[in-house]
């Protein structure tokens, strides 16, 4: 009430990122060790947390910001070390896919050892559930990520494990060197690499359906990929229930061809809690799209002036209709009456 | 109108680009700009309040106290407040400096101020009947209005809405829209029920009196009249500055009104010209501009609303060349020049007669 800010903190905030440039409330600060690249494109960042971080649950994400050209971006990435770097060290690993073309995981490559970033509480409910049980993961290309993180993290091995691992052959493989590891010293582990240049999605499929009694399933990678293989697992009498996956959008942002794709575009309006599912039209505003399906967004001047519309864009690009641009795939604050959807959108009224 | 419908889509099409031109830009500089700003006013309120109480070893102290939490609260309401809630720094995906968040050190509701003068001000600029901020209901600016007995003493009461200009804010749109006095108008439609516009008045005006009138005091001890007496002198301050750079900004002598009939179904290359016509500006060293909160360019303002201020006066320069390209009128002035015409106006027309402000365009 003082500062007229819902906190005190938010008053003092410009105080306090003179000291330390870039502090946001309810973040936590992490300092970049090294970095190391995995693959071509895959880039292992090491940072180490303030010891304040909460901590996490292998299999988790956590969303990563900083300020660049005096704006905050943010992407989340997946955690790909184990819990006990976390617990002896105070480090974690992220293991980002970087799109050269991207506005910002180039940027990963380009900050310095000691930079320093925010990282926000881990987040995400993929977790491995009944690790005292048989499980089968399989993984395809960087949603390798938080599957690595789990298996990593594992101290007691009570029941057999394998590991499916999708990929552009061993040498676009991220993290590989750590799963053989694994796989030499634990016995009840098997890798299984299939390389998708040679090896059909079937021949991976079968494989899956032959191992598929009375375990659980661990999914991981992009939309398509998961999709193919939970609808042939569960044709094949493996109930739904012992089926898990990871969003994987929400991991790494929706890959360029998606972006072409106008025809079946949907948008998850989130209104005090509760998801309203919207097909979109692309011609239209998002404004207009939310009005016909009954929502009743705030809105002003519907031309982009008044900023009544402004709500948080959780994820998706979006287009602004007066100047063409193109949004981030990330988290932030969009005009509905301005905006025209490109991908799939979850927006937060 | 003056303009063809060519040269009114060649006049959005060059604002356009004047405006693309500025966006391309923005970035680390306007970043650090307003960070600046945030500190200062930041700095100087907490100074302020503490040089208040120090006012026991000397009267002077009190006196800078007073001034410099005057200075931080006009920096709050007009470079910071004002421009964040109009969405200028948005872009930043900051959460201190989003349109959404921004909650300012003045009676008036942030969301309250948001509808009335985001959208209805700034979407229907001295359009009569649709935008109550010419005259603000109170005061009679032109012959578009019937004389009234009251408006004889509209002098008086200019003095009193100016000393008072943050409470004439707040109340803004509950009088609009009727919540304690007079019919409700039937064309008048509100996205907020009147238990919210109350609830957010009340609220928020409670939250500045309890702060400035009961805790600062309390919390300074002895020096509690002192505190008091400078906090209420700073919200003076305040109020008669910005109420007197605010009416500079559409009040002056050759500013246009509209009538709602003229301005139906425009596009955005009039839609501009009639930001042009509606607003003026004044001239100052850059002091001026960043305490006006860069109101100063106030056609600049009403022309691009989302761009951070800092560069309403380079975008001034390219602005007035293209108004006098197309023979669009430039209404600009110095301070003094521009404010006695806004005087001589309520004085005029606190009398019958005069002219009509709407021109036929």
């Amino acid at each position: 009430m003082l500062g007229n800010q819902s906190s005190l903190t938010l008053y003092f905030l410009p105080l306090l990122q003179h000291i330390a440039p870039g502090f946001l409330p309810g973040q936590y600060r992490a300092r970049l060790l090294y970095r190391q690249w995995q693959t071509a494109d895959m880039l292992k960042l090491n940072f180490s947390i303030s010891g304040r971080w909460p901590g996490f649950v292998p299999g988790q994400h956590v969303v990563l910001t900083f300020k660049h050209n005096g704006r905050y971006i943010s992407r989340p990435f997946s955690i790909c070390s184990p819990l006990s770097l976390w617990q002896s060290q105070r480090q974690i690993q992220l293991c980002c896919k970087i799109n050269r073309n991207g506005e910002f995981t180039p940027l990963l490559n380009q900050l310095k050892n000691g930079a320093v970033v925010n990282i926000s509480k881990a987040q995400g409910n993929f977790a491995w559930q009944q690790p005292a049980a048989a499980a089968v993961f399989v993984a395809a290309g960087s949603g390798i990520t938080p599957v690595a993180a789990m298996l990593l993290s594992q101290r007691h091995w009570l029941a057999p494990v394998s590991l499916f691992y999708r990929c552009r052959g061993a040498e676009n493989a991220a993290l590989l060197n750590d799963l053989q590891q694994l796989a030499t010293r634990q016995p009840l582990f098997t890798l299984t690499l299939s390389d998708s240049r040679t090896e059909p999605a079937e021949t991976l499929q079968q494989q899956l359906i032959a191992n598929s009694s009375n375990k659980q399933f661990y999914l991981c990678g992009p939309a398509g990929f998961m999709q193919q293989i939970h609808t042939a697992l569960t044709n094949n009498g493996v109930n739904a229930a012992q089926i898990r996956q990871e969003q994987f959008g929400l991991v790494i942002p929706a890959p360029a061809e998606h972006t072409t794709d106008t025809k079946q575009l949907t948008a998850s309006f989130i209104r005090a809690g509760t998801s309203t599912q919207v097909t979109l039209n692309p011609q239209q505003s998002l404004l207009q799209s939310a009005e016909q399906h009954g929502l009743t967004p705030r809105f002003g001047c519907r031309m982009g002036v008044c900023f009544q519309c402004v709500c948080d864009k959780v994820s998706g690009q979006v287009r602004d209709l007066r100047s063409g641009a193109l949004s981030s795939h990330g988290t932030e604050q969009i005009q509905l009456c301005v905006s025209q959807p490109v991908t799939k959108l979850v927006i937060k009224l | 109108m003056k303009l063809t419908t060519e040269q009114f889509t060649a006049l959005a099409h060059e604002l356009d680009s004047v405006k693309q031109q500025v966006q391309q830009q923005l970035g680390d500089a306007d970043a650090r700009y307003i960070r600046r700003v945030l500190l200062t006013q930041r700095l100087s309120a907490l100074s302020g309040r503490i040089l208040m109480v120090l006012g026991f070893i000397t009267p002077w102290l009190w006196l800078a106290g007073v001034l410099l939490l005057a200075l931080a609260k006009i920096l709050d309401n007009m470079e910071i407040g004002h421009n964040v809630l109009h969405g200028q720094y948005d872009w930043m995906n900051d959460p201190m400096l989003h349109s959404r968040r921004y909650e300012w050190d003045i009676a008036c509701d942030a969301g309250s101020w948001q509808r009335t003068h985001n959208f209805e001000h700034h979407t229907y600029t001295n359009i009569i009947g649709k935008d109550r901020d010419f005259g603000y209901g109170l005061l009679r600016l032109s012959n578009d209005f019937r004389w009234r007995l009251r408006n004889l003493w509209q002098g008086g009461s200019y003095l009193l809405l100016s000393m008072l200009f943050q409470w004439g804010v707040s109340y803004h749109e509950l009088a609009a829209q009727r919540v304690f006095f007079g019919k409700k108008k039937p064309e008048r439609h509100s996205q907020v029920s009147d238990s919210e516009l109350k609830k957010a008045f009340f609220g928020k005006g409670a939250r500045q009196l309890i702060k400035d009138y009961v805790f600062f005091p309390l919390i300074a001890g002895p020096m509690w009249l002192w505190v008091l007496t400078g906090n209420l002198l700073a919200n003076l301050l305040r109020n008669l500055w910005t109420s007197t750079v605010i009416f500079c900004g559409h009040f002056t002598k050759d500013i246009y009104v509209f009538s709602a009939a003229e301005c139906e179904g425009e596009s955005r290359g009039q839609w501009y010209y009639r930001q042009m016509l509606g607003s003026s500006n004044f001239t100052g060293p850059t002091w001026l501009h960043i305490l006006t909160g860069h109101l100063s360019c106030q056609i600049e303002h009403h022309l691009f609303p989302d761009i951070p201020a800092r560069h309403y006066p380079a975008m001034a320069k390219q602005v007035q060349a293209i108004a006098a390209k197309y023979g669009i009128p430039y209404n600009t002035g110095s301070f003094v020049r521009q404010y006695s015409t806004v005087f001589l106006r309520i004085m005029r027309y606190s009398l019958p007669g005069g002219e009509k402000a709407v021109k036929a365009l």
